[in-house]
């Protein structure tokens, strides 16, 4: 080996534990960054395999009734390439050892063509035979929270007839890779599966006999959705047709989309952040490095070696700790990418969802990362070859001081030496102190994100299910019912208190916005299902107009006086202009309400319920479950206990998975900065140290002396680094926050202490260990050399 | 523990006037020091057997290799023997713990060293403060530097001052606790003579003024007029002691 790589790789041995903190730093971004680009990659490259192979439809529509011979006029639409008409209905579900009935939704397969659209994936078993009867295959999220296997039995009610199915296969399907309710935040795959059987006996059980009541289509390469769509209304508009929709509004495609553009957020600014920190620190330590070897540069040069190879002997220090930086932040990223994948699976159905390391991302972040080190060094490289050998072969001239901003001010009359030392040595190199100040302060504000997450999750809790929803339960029927079905559902066993709503499938209009949901309709005030403003107090229904999510307003681009189309998809299909009334406040998905009453009158009926909000007495809940089950009409069941329970439980993973990884970060950047400026402080001050030893300072003054200078900075970085903190959670919390989920800003001084707990632990370990060294300080040597 | 909890090694009245029978301050005996470098042993010091007494102006000279330095560093409880014993007013330093030698130190002992070793970012007042404030009965700042006539230069950085005024500010920083003993390792070895005249004279009136034993190492024999005793050190042997009959005042030194 060359003698100059000899010496690198000693030097480097020399100074591992400084090498080793910086690189640790940049492994912390480019962990980030390689595992947010490899799962933007692995998701985005796994759906668009799935959604091609599996022929995923590009434009969507429910319609009430259409026969079977619209099928070939709709193929005729310009710009269709593909159309697939089925038979969709809901059913409940009664399942062994699952108290309360579970819902779902069964599609049809067809039997007489070949399934053009949605193409299933079967995991296990077979697909129904033609003609078989009672045949089903399952949504492979149900099937695995029950452990149902092919050849299982189950007993359900569809269309108000209870019917046993037999299981034949495990499958997934391209519009089912979030299997959930449409709109819902987290799977909740006990009490939610879909099923698919034979098409002419699901018509039969729906009463859809030569017709169908969803459509696919498949838009041909290069043409617009929106034609197509507009063609599809006026086609199906007779027939009871809803208003067509493309992958945009795809309750499962957007939840798909909302995590890439999720994932994207996190891929760029964290990592920047560490980077720019390793950068300096790079820089800091090389400039260090290069200054205790200014004799060394002087005698290599003085025996020949050109300027440009001494400089590239100085940037192979750099290069190391990218090299270093990139395999573990490589390694930390796949590992991290894997088991968020592994979490990935549990939320999202794909036939095989793997990780796929973004090999260009690595190559990126290589390419970056060098950049940064490199020119963090190349002002100290290019000043140690600029120097004459003669001159350099000189000790540096003593550094020059003068009294700190704090002494000048007169503020600092009583101070003692070992103060002012530290705080002109701060002030003399004020880009170091400032960098070890701000990698402090980002330590300190890292840990405040996964608190702010957890308590934000809290506070939904809380807000959702304590203060909005007082209910004990939610009873959809399957079709809206009159005033009777209200009171089936009040005389149910133990129902203490039962509150109507409606729910209109519309779309909303403002601009050239618009959103397709569910209007619901309240009482205008409710004792059980409240509606709630930003403070969690309930608001009045208006006895005219609309009130709507903040966050709708917000896609819509619309505001409290607005006037807002409503374009209700149900009925004799009704076009109003509404007045935004107000906004209110929720967490998940979006809704607009209105006063039960009016949204009645705009739908020209009498007292239409679509389901009731019901208050249980405990001590009939059993009984009532019962009932619940037996009745035809009910086509679904909400209980919030359960929900509340399963939505703790899945976030609950994703936070422990945050906490640990923010909690590590901090950790590593804490003590990495410390350690690295106290192990500078202590090279550079080395002589002074240990003149303060030889003179009759202790071991502990003499430390005190050096780390002064770092508690002086980290006590100055914690309360910045809160401020930065609260930032980067409020900066998360929005990117983080999408059409299906919103998480509110909470801090508490709970979150803010962890913070501050962690940086000043992980200080102090790091001080200590740089202090050991102060006892091993050779003082005689130092004073017989000029430095 | 604290340092004011170390029991101090120097807790003795003052020394005896001339005319009693003088107790030495440092007492060595077969004082050996090897160094072990690698495979090597090195024999700095090889059975010294010293007296040194209160108020003495001792010069040690040597070639390098000598053992001079290392005779100073084990006085100044820098490092400690290998074999033989080193008693500082009856107390041995040789089994003295890291913080009783700091004690001792800080209590006891000046030093000054040809590099200076002053602290870049204090002033000279400030690096002089730095002493007096964990000193037992210190002077002031000030009263140091007016010893070594610095008076003017007292809220300069040693950046802003020449190498002659750095070393007196290095002497009054080393006698501003009042130190029973003053070490000088080679302190004119960066001067030219003029400059070096000046901290000579600083140190010589230390010693006058307040009776501090001072050991001087230098290479320069001419110096070796001012002492009241010249120890010659070669291959960690003493080879020669001569006692001066007449101390010849700094001021009539010329090299």
């Amino acid at each position: 080996m060359h003698p100059l790589n000899i010496k690198l790789f000693r030097d480097i041995g020399k100074m591992k534990g400084q090498m080793v903190s910086v690189s640790l730093i940049m492994s912390c971004g480019l962990a980030m960054m390689i595992m947010a680009r490899s799962l933007i990659l692995s998701l985005e490259s796994t759906r668009d395999a799935y959604y091609e192979h599996n022929r995923f439809a590009d434009v969507f529509c429910d319609v009430k009734r259409a026969p079977n011979a619209l099928r070939s006029r709709l193929t005729q639409i310009p710009g269709v390439a593909a159309v697939e008409t089925r038979v969709s209905g809901k059913i409940t579900l009664d399942l062994p050892g699952l108290s309360e009935p579970a819902d779902g939704v069964v599609l049809s397969l067809p039997e007489d063509r070949p399934q053009q659209l949605n193409l299933l994936f079967v995991r296990r078993g077979r697909l129904p035979e033609s003609g078989s009867r009672s045949e089903v295959v399952v949504g492979e999220a149900f099937a695995k929270a029950h452990g149902f296997e092919p050849g299982n039995t189950i007993s359900a009610i569809m269309h108000g007839a209870r019917q046993t199915l037999k299981i034949v296969g495990i499958v997934l399907s391209p519009e089912y890779v979030f299997e959930s309710r449409p709109g819902e935040t987290l799977p909740d795959n006990r009490r939610f599966g879909v099923f698919w059987m034979n098409e002419r006996e699901l018509a039969t059980a729906f009463e859809l006999n030569g017709a169908f009541n969803n459509v696919l289509v498949d838009v041909a390469p290069g043409e617009a959705p929106a034609s197509v769509m507009a063609e599809l209304d006026r086609l199906l508009a007779p027939y009871g047709g809803l208003v067509a929709y493309d992958r945009k509004d795809h309750p499962s495609a957007v939840r798909l989309s909302d995590e890439l553009r999720v994932m994207r957020g996190m891929s760029v600014a964290f990592p920047a952040v560490f980077l720019s920190i390793a950068a300096f620190m790079t820089s800091a330590m090389l400039t260090r490095l290069i200054r205790l070897q200014r004799e060394q540069i002087a005698q290599l040069k003085a025996f020949g070696y050109s300027s440009s190879q001494v400089g590239i002997h100085y940037l192979k220090f750099a290069l190391f700790i990218v090299v270093i930086g990139i395999t573990v932040g490589g390694i930390a990223g796949t590992w991290l990418g894997t088991n968020v994948v592994i979490v990935y699976r549990r939320f999202f159905q794909f036939p095989l969802l793997t990780f796929h390391p973004d090999i260009r991302a690595i190559g990126v972040a290589f390419f970056v990362s060098a950049g940064a080190a490199f020119l963090g060094v190349i002002g100290a490289v290019r000043q140690a070859v600029k120097l004459p050998p003669a001159e350099a072969m000189r000790p540096e001239p003593p550094a020059e001081f003068r009294a700190s901003l704090l002494e000048r001010l007169g503020l600092a009359r009583f101070a003692s030496p070992g103060f002012r030392m530290i705080l002109r040595n701060i002030e003399r190199r004020p880009w170091q102190a400032f960098f070890t100040a701000f990698g402090l302060a980002l330590a300190t504000g890292i840990p405040v994100v996964p608190g702010a997450m957890r308590d934000g999750i809290d506070y939904i809790l809380t807000f959702q299910w304590d203060k909005a929803q007082h209910q004990d339960v939610s009873l959809g029927l399957l079709e809206p019912g009159s005033g009777s079905a209200l009171s089936d559902m009040r005389s149910l066993p133990g129902v203490m208190i039962a509150e109507p709503f409606r729910s209109v499938p519309a779309r909303l209009r403002f601009g050239h916005h618009s959103r397709r949901l569910g209007v619901t309709g309240l009482p205008k005030e409710s004792l059980l299902n409240r509606v709630l403003d930003e403070s969690g107090h309930p608001v009045a229904l208006p006895p005219d107009g609309l009130l709507v999510s903040a966050k709708l307003a917000e896609i819509l681009g619309a505001k409290p006086g607005d006037r807002i189309i409503l374009e209700v998809q149900e009925g004799q299909r009704p076009r109003r202009e509404a007045v935004i009334q107000g906004l209110v406040t929720d967490y998940a998905g979006v809704a607009a309400y209105m006063e039960i009453d009016s949204l009645r009158k705009l739908m020209r009926e009498g007292p239409t319920v679509s389901g009731a909000h019901l208050a249980v007495d405990a001590d009939h809940w059993v009984e009532f479950l019962d009932r619940v089950k037996e009745s035809p009409r009910i086509a679904s069941l909400a209980i919030k206990s359960a929900v509340r329970q399963s939505f703790r439980k899945s976030t609950a993973e994703m936070i422990g998975l945050i906490q640990g990884l923010y909690f590590s970060f901090s950790i590593v950047v804490a003590f990495g900065v410390v350690y690295n400026s106290a192990r500078i402080a202590l090279s550079e001050r080395s002589r002074d140290l240990a003149t303060l030893r030889v003179i009759g300072f202790t071991h502990r003054e003499v430390a005190a002396v050096m780390i002064g200078e770092i508690v002086i900075l980290t006590l100055v970085a914690l309360p910045v680094g809160l401020v930065i903190g609260s930032y980067l959670a409020s900066a998360i919390v929005h990117t983080a926050s999408t059409e299906t989920v919103r998480l509110p800003l909470v801090l508490t001084s709970r979150t803010y202490a962890t913070a501050v707990l962690i940086v000043l632990v992980s200080a102090a370990i790091s001080c200590a260990v740089v202090s050991s060294r102060i006892r091993h300080l050779d003082l005689l040597s130092v004073l017989k050399s000029t430095e | 523990m604290d340092i004011a909890e170390i029991p101090a090694i120097t807790n003795l009245p003052p020394p005896p006037s001339h005319g009693e029978e003088r107790k030495p301050l440092f007492s060595a005996r077969g004082l050996t020091k090897v160094y072990t470098t690698g495979a090597v042993d090195v024999r700095a010091l090889d059975g010294v057997d010293l007296d040194l007494f209160a108020g003495e102006l001792i010069v040690l000279l040597g070639a390098s290799g000598s053992g001079k330095s290392t005779l100073l560093n084990n006085l100044g409880g820098l490092d400690l023997p290998t074999a033989g014993s080193l008693t500082y007013r009856g107390r041995d330093l040789a089994q003295a713990n890291e913080d009783e030698l700091t004690r001792f130190r800080r209590d006891s002992v000046g030093f000054v060293f040809q590099f200076y070793n002053l602290i870049p970012s204090l002033t000279a007042r400030e690096n002089v403060a730095l002493i007096t404030e964990i000193a037992h009965d210190p002077m002031d700042p000030e009263e140091a530097l007016a010893l070594v006539e610095l008076t003017d230069r007292m809220d300069h950085f040693p950046s802003q001052m020449s190498g002659g005024q750095q070393q007196r500010v290095a002497i009054a920083r080393a006698i501003a606790k009042r130190p029973e003993v003053l070490l000088c390792d080679e302190p004119t070895g960066a001067l030219d003579v003029k400059t070096g005249i000046t901290v000579l004279e600083a140190i010589e009136h230390a010693n006058l003024e307040l009776g501090t034993l001072t050991v001087i190492i230098t290479h320069n024999a001419t110096i070796a007029d001012m002492a009241d005793r010249v120890i010659h050190l070669s291959d960690g042997h003493i080879i020669d002691i001569r006692t001066n009959a007449h101390r010849r005042p700094v001021r009539s030194l010329a090299w």
